[in-house]
């Protein structure tokens, strides 16, 4: 019997659906099988970031309805061998279409067959953060070092606190740029989690790579050199239950430049 | 009825005159009936000519609402009388319970987060901190064990005397009774350490004001309910 994790935030835009397409590609190439849910039906995204756009044959909406099963609708993603699946969201209905009770029980299907069951949760605590959030088991908040993005998670972070079968959310704090956090121009790690007091489990630094790698559809994590891949593959080793130190920021640069300026600076 | 039966009946409307006024006293053992029928007839005395406040003392006798503005507007029915204050020895059970729920305290352990509302009849203890966009509601006091950098409303129900403590008090909304502070920059009760405060209603009774928590036992000295120690 696997887990299944929701990946929320309340706030939009601070990177869900990369996160839950990296971490499950970043458990999957840790030798799990993964099962990632879209919940965010009427715009949908996980299968673009995921390069499987046009493999989707049915999605959530069909498999709920009965008009497929639950195997034909999972799009296998080629490049993990038979280690990642995609549950894509409709894109012609809404939210609405979809009530708790049915995912938890989907999910619980899924369950069986995965190791890990990953939902991507969409923005807001309407309807869809009901439904995504049914069938979990843990949660992982994903926030900025933003005022607005920290006020959303605490909001959201209540809300997960409320619900009796998930476990202590944890937290994600994505794209952090190390020069703004020095500066003090932007909310520095200890703030943002003595603030919101909940167990931090990953940091991911802002690079742009993630951006160009998401438009080619191919989740960050690939590249191992990258910094933000190496925080999601962190976070991944930290799901299993390794202990991974947090990473340190300042090595961020690992090119031969950043090297040379490293010595010139000591 | 019978000459025999006068000389035990007792009166069921006991007036008496005091400094204050009038004082009338209910028997509080005879049908209520009985003592409405007697209370018209005292009060139509034509001899209560004198305006005058009147005290009702119920002693034991348990009136509801719909009857206790029955004997006001029947002593009122009297131009002359003014029904300033009514003494009873008795409240109902439901009565007693709401009044030992306002005294209490009521403590949250936790964080009250954005968009969460924590509410006490009485007096509201938080260990943890208020978010901002939480929100803590009391009838009483509030202290905060924490960060206080939501809302907080003291005095709910119409207590003007109530505070709000907290170990950190940077609340975005300060409330006590109907008054309601902003906590914007240019306030100039807000310090610049905000360690250990506690706001309360200035005796002007327009504003609220900070002050160290120190002060709290000479601003409101009835808060403290401990007695002796030595």
């Amino acid at each position: 019997m696997g887990e299944a994790i929701v990946i929320t935030s309340g706030k939009g835009g601070v990177g869900k659906t990369t996160t839950t397409a990296n971490l499950g590609t970043a458990l999957a190439l840790q030798g799990k099988k993964v099962c990632l849910i879209d919940t965010d039906i009427g715009l949908r995204n996980l299968d673009v970031i995921l390069g499987l756009e046009n493999r989707i044959i049915y999605d959530l909406v069909d498999v709920l309805e009965g008009r497929c099963k639950v195997h034909q609708a999972l799009v296998k993603d080629k490049r993990f061998d038979d280690m990642l699946y995609l549950l894509p969201a409709a894109q012609t209905t809404d939210k609405n279409a979809v009530n708790p009770e049915q995912m938890k029980e989907l999910v619980t299907e899924l369950k069986k067959e995965y190791d890990f069951v990953i939902i991507d949760c969409p923005a807001g605590i309407e309807q869809g953060y009901k439904n995504a959030v049914a069938g979990a088991d843990r949660a992982i908040v994903v926030t900025t070092p933003e005022i607005s993005a920290v006020r959303d998670a605490d909001r959201i972070i209540g809300l997960l606190e409320l619900e009796e079968n998930i476990e202590p959310p944890k937290l994600i704090i994505n794209r952090i740029r190390q020069h703004l956090m020095k500066a003090g121009e932007a909310l520095d790690i200890n703030e943002i989690t003595t603030h919101l007091s909940i167990d931090l489990i990953g940091i991911i630094a802002d690079d742009e790579s993630v951006i160009s790698s998401s438009n080619r559809g191919e989740p960050v994590v690939m590249n191992p050199a990258n910094p933000a891949a190496q925080g999601y593959r962190n976070i991944a080793r930290r799901l299993l239950g390794e202990s991974v130190p947090l990473m340190t920021m300042d090595k961020q640069g690992t090119g031969v430049f950043s090297k040379i300026k490293a010595i010139f600076s000591k | 009825m019978g000459s025999a039966g006068d000389e035990f009946l007792k009166n069921l409307v006991y007036i008496r005159g005091t400094k204050e006024g009038l004082v009338l006293q209910f028997d509080d053992q005879c049908a209520y009936a009985d003592l409405l029928s007697e209370l018209k007839a005292k009060v139509s005395d034509p001899a209560l000519d004198g305006s005058a406040e009147v005290q009702l003392h119920l002693g034991y006798r348990y009136c509801t609402e719909a009857q206790y503005k029955e004997i006001v507007s029947t002593i009122e029915s009297n131009s002359h009388l003014r029904v300033a204050k009514m003494r009873s020895e008795v409240i109902s059970v439901e009565e007693s319970n709401k009044r030992i729920h306002e005294r209490q305290s009521e403590t949250y352990v936790g964080i009250v987060r954005s968009g969460q509302v924590v509410k006490a009849e009485g007096d509201l203890v938080v260990v943890g901190d208020v978010n901002p966009n939480g929100r803590v509601v009391a009838g009483g006091n509030i202290y905060v064990l924490g960060r206080l950098k939501g809302i907080a409303h003291a005095g709910a129900n119409g207590n003007r005397e109530a505070v709000i403590a907290a170990s950190w008090l940077e609340a975005t909304h300060l409330m006590i009774d109907d008054l309601i502070e902003t906590m914007t920059d240019e306030l100039t009760v807000l310090s610049e350490q905000p360690e250990m405060e506690c706001a309360y209603l200035h005796s002007n009774g327009q504003n609220i004001v900070i002050d160290r928590l120190q002060e709290l036992r000479f601003i409101r000295p009835q808060i403290s309910t401990f007695k002796g120690g030595s």
